[in-house]
């Protein structure tokens, strides 16, 4: 019996295996955070290993990347080398990160043994030597105040038609982000699929679409106004391939400004709280 | 003073004696028979059972709303809940009270007529409630003065029909074992029929009987085969405890036939839910139909849909009786469209498998053989690495109901397509925890859902309206033509004979049950649960 409901904009987090349970209190959290072990008690033993895996690649590889060296999320080998313990991994996969699509784990489907046991599998792999760190954080800021800003929000600035990115150095490793500025990544977040619109007039409406059911659809069109319509009033209606983001290109962004806006982006964490939200 | 006080007495007096003169020109509160639930919907100002009749057709005989008027259909009152969840319950009607059970063990009676609320009823939940898949209810069944449930702590109750209050309280199991009561009754003659809910938590599943009047248990029948049961070779592999942790959960209510006095319901999963490796063998009799003496609880046949199920293919779904004629002959048959993606017609005197023919994608089997057992396709197995395969766990369809429209042959079922990659490990059985032994990973592209029309004669799709959504909202019919349905949180009606949509209505919440229809005060009714409110709609200008 297994019933999972989907709305549109948990489609990413169900479909890496983590269901939405009730929101789990501060004080719950911390009682939590005492009751579990601060090491890992199946580290090492062989059929954690072996089940962590699959459940590795159940849940988690969808994000992650199969090696777990990064895709959509980040790089988990280096978790550890990097000054990163058990606890507060479990506590990571257990209560979620808050601002990304790193959701809670609902205890009811997710043991506290299943998430041991995903641990125990990824301290089996190796972990690559991050390079270390290139470009310009600052200059990096202009280049996206430049290119980026107009549709994406940074801690309360910037636009709202694309993802506000005030956390997206938690959320995304530096390469898929590099993926997704040069236009080599198809992956478009829930809530941003790009739509056009012909209505009976045949005037042709882009934007993203933020949801739709068999009588209407309803969207951010690319002038950030958000509006329904009614598909009776309109004589297509078509989700498009291509993101409303543009592909940045080396003759758009050299190298090197591309550099300098990675250094700043995984740098955004989410420190300064977004203003009104 | 006196007066006053005169005046009061007579008052008194003169109502005391106009309330008798009413009493004694209305008729006696009418009292829910075992022959009323055998008629169904005979009197179409009752709604009685969780699909309408003992046969589950969802089909009502009224008349009022067509398809030529339907487009005038609007709400009359709305009643919401004060309670968290979902409606997963269908709604019983009798003599213009709506009985109807909520997430979290509440229940309500409301006025029909109006939406107001009449009684309210809760439970006192124990704390540690082990529910895989929402703390829902899926309805009352109902006899006499006394409405029937069972409990999220696995528990089956009593309660008047009057007063919301609890007649009798009886433990089917327990609850802290993982094992749920989530199922509507199936009420035959003297017995409160019900089962529990549980696999994903390594329960044995059973159906059980229970007096109407007392509460104390008549039979049982476990859906996982015991020592002492025909079927229990069909539980090998190294786990020889293996039945007992087997799952074979029942979540939704069964059939009954009279005449044969055969009860059917379907089981649910066998237990892990993705390793089989532990319980090699068919695993009888978990995702199958079983056919059992209403009296007695004896089986009288089975047939397994999904031998050996590996991919939680609960076959929790509505057995639907119904009297047909099938290569030139009269046969009386079952109906099942399974969540393995299969529409089967079986004799339901016998269990012998007449038609099996997909209705949605499949890939774990493409068709069933003769010896009506399903044809298994290559890589089809779960896997560490994980394997594709069509539908997902959520299946074909699920525990939204059918209906069927005898006059037309035709039924109506919510059809999910969807394909999913299904994982597994090893998993240790410990009471109450999760004992599934895998997980799959959704297919978000793969994923849609429509409304299909089968002809039963032939299991071809007659038509189909394509939702936008993966629907999880149940099915009614009526004999003007209409099938009333949904998807994304929109109440719809269609046309009978060819799928045209012709009314709907944003409810504002998720469907999740399906509607049901009366007549009150001659004026039809069209009842929808939605989220945690119910809808009453009728004709606008009537």
């Amino acid at each position: 019996m297994t019933q999972s409901a989907v709305v549109s904009a948990a489609v990413l987090a169900m479909s890496i295996g983590f269901a939405a349970g009730a929101a789990p209190a501060a004080q719950q959290r911390e009682a939590g955070r005492d009751a579990r072990p601060a090491k890992n008690p199946l580290e090492g033993n062989a059929q954690a290993i072996s089940n962590g895996a699959a459940m590795f690649r159940n849940r988690c590889a969808g994000c992650h990347g199969p090696d777990a060296h990064g895709y959509l999320g980040p790089d988990l080998t280096g978790f550890w080398a990097a000054g990163g313990n058990d606890g507060r991994m479990f506590d990571i996969v257990r209560y979620g990160v808050s601002g990304t699509e790193m959701i809670a784990a609902d205890p009811t489907r997710v043991l506290d043994k299943d998430i041991w046991q995903v641990l125990a599998y990824l301290r089996t792999l190796a972990a690559v030597p991050s390079a270390p760190p290139t470009g310009d954080a600052a200059s990096g800021e202009r280049v996206f105040r430049a290119n980026c800003s107009t549709c994406h929000m940074v801690n309360g600035r910037g636009g709202q038609l694309g993802p506000d990115l005030s956390r997206i150095g938690s959320a995304r490793p530096r390469t898929g982000l590099a993926a997704k500025i040069r236009g080599t990544s198809a992956f478009i977040r829930p809530g941003y699929e790009p739509v056009t619109l012909v209505t009976r007039q045949g005037e042709r409406i882009r934007g993203v679409r933020k949801n739709e059911d068999e009588f209407s659809i309803q969207i951010m069109d690319m002038r950030e106004r958000l509006q329904g319509y009614l598909k009776t009033n309109l004589s297509d209606v078509t989700i498009d391939k291509q993101s409303v983001m543009p592909a940045y290109g080396p003759d758009r962004l050299p190298d090197r400004d591309l550099d300098d806006l990675l250094r700043y982006l995984t740098t955004l964490r989410g420190v300064a709280e977004t203003a009104g939200r | 003073m006196r007066t006053v006080i005169a005046r009061l007495m007579f008052g008194t007096a003169a109502a005391a004696a106009l309330s008798w003169s009413v009493a004694a020109q209305q008729p006696a509160p009418a009292q829910v028979t075992p022959q009323d639930l055998r008629d169904g919907l005979k009197n179409p100002t009752r709604w009685l059972t969780y699909s309408g009749n003992y046969a589950n057709h969802r089909h009502s005989p009224l008349t009022q709303i067509t398809p030529a008027n339907v487009n005038r259909l609007v709400a009359q009152w709305q009643f919401q809940t004060d309670t968290l969840g979902k409606f997963e319950a269908t709604p019983l009607v009798v003599d213009g009270v709506i009985y109807v059970t909520g997430p979290l063990d509440t229940a309500w009676a409301i006025d029909a007529r109006s939406g107001r609320q009449i009684w309210r009823y809760k439970r006192d939940l124990p704390s540690g409630l082990i529910a895989c898949c929402g703390l829902v209810n899926r309805g009352f069944g109902v006899m006499g003065d006394h409405l029937f449930k069972t409990t999220l702590d696995a528990h089956v109750v009593a309660i008047s029909r009057k007063s919301g209050a609890i007649e009798w309280d009886t433990p089917m199991a327990n609850f802290k074992q993982g094992y749920s009561g989530t199922t509507a009754p199936l009420v035959v003659k003297d017995k409160v029929i019900v089962g529990v809910a549980g696999a994903e938590y390594g329960v044995r599943g059973f159906i059980d009987a229970y007096d109407a009047q007392t509460g104390k248990q008549v039979w049982r029948f476990n859906t996982t085969a015991g020592p002492e049961d025909p079927g229990h070779a069909t539980w090998r592999g190294t786990d020889a405890k293996a039945w007992e942790h087997g799952g074979g959960s029942i979540w939704v209510p069964g059939a009954y036939d009279p005449e044969l006095n055969l009860v059917y319901w379907g089981t649910g999963n066998a237990g892990p839910d993705y390793n089989g490796i532990e319980r090699e063998g068919d695993n009888l009799y978990t995702a199958s139909i079983v056919a059992l003496d209403a009296d007695t609880g004896k089986l009288r046949w089975h047939y397994q849909f999904t031998p050996h199920d590996i991919w939680d293919y609960d076959s929790t779904q509505m057995p639907v009786l119904a009297d047909l004629t099938l290569d030139g002959a009269p046969q009386k048959v079952v109906l099942f469209a399974n969540r393995n993606g299969f529409f089967y017609v079986l004799d339901r005197a016998t269990g012998k498998l007449l038609r099996a023919k997909p209705f949605i994608n499949t890939t774990w089997a493409k068709e069933v053989r003769g010896d009506g057992r399903p044809m298994l396709q290559p890589n089809s197995v779960p896997s560490e690495e994980g394997t594709k395969v069509c539908p997902d766990q959520t299946g074909g369809t699920n525990w939204m109901p059918p209906s069927f429209d005898p006059s037309l042959n035709l039924f109506f079922v919510t059809a999910r397509e969807s394909c999913g990659i299904f994982f597994t490990w090893k998993d240790d059985y410990t009471p109450g925890d999760a004992f599934r032994g895998g997980a799959v990973q959704r297919m978000g592209e793969t994923q849609v859902s429509a409304l299909r029309a089968i002809d039963v004669a032939t299991g071809a799709r007659k038509w189909e309206f394509s939702y936008a959504n993966q629907s999880w909202a149940g099915v009614l019919s009526t004999a003007s033509g209409l099938v009333f349905a949904g998807s994304s949180g929109n109440l719809m009606a269609f046309d009978a004979k060819t799928g045209k949509n012709l009314w709907h209505f944003q409810t504002g919440n998720a469907l999740y049950a399906g509607a049901i229809t009366y007549m009150i005060d001659d004026r039809q009714y069209v009842l929808m649960p939605s989220g945690t409110a119910l809808t009453a709609f009728a004709l606008a200008d009537f």
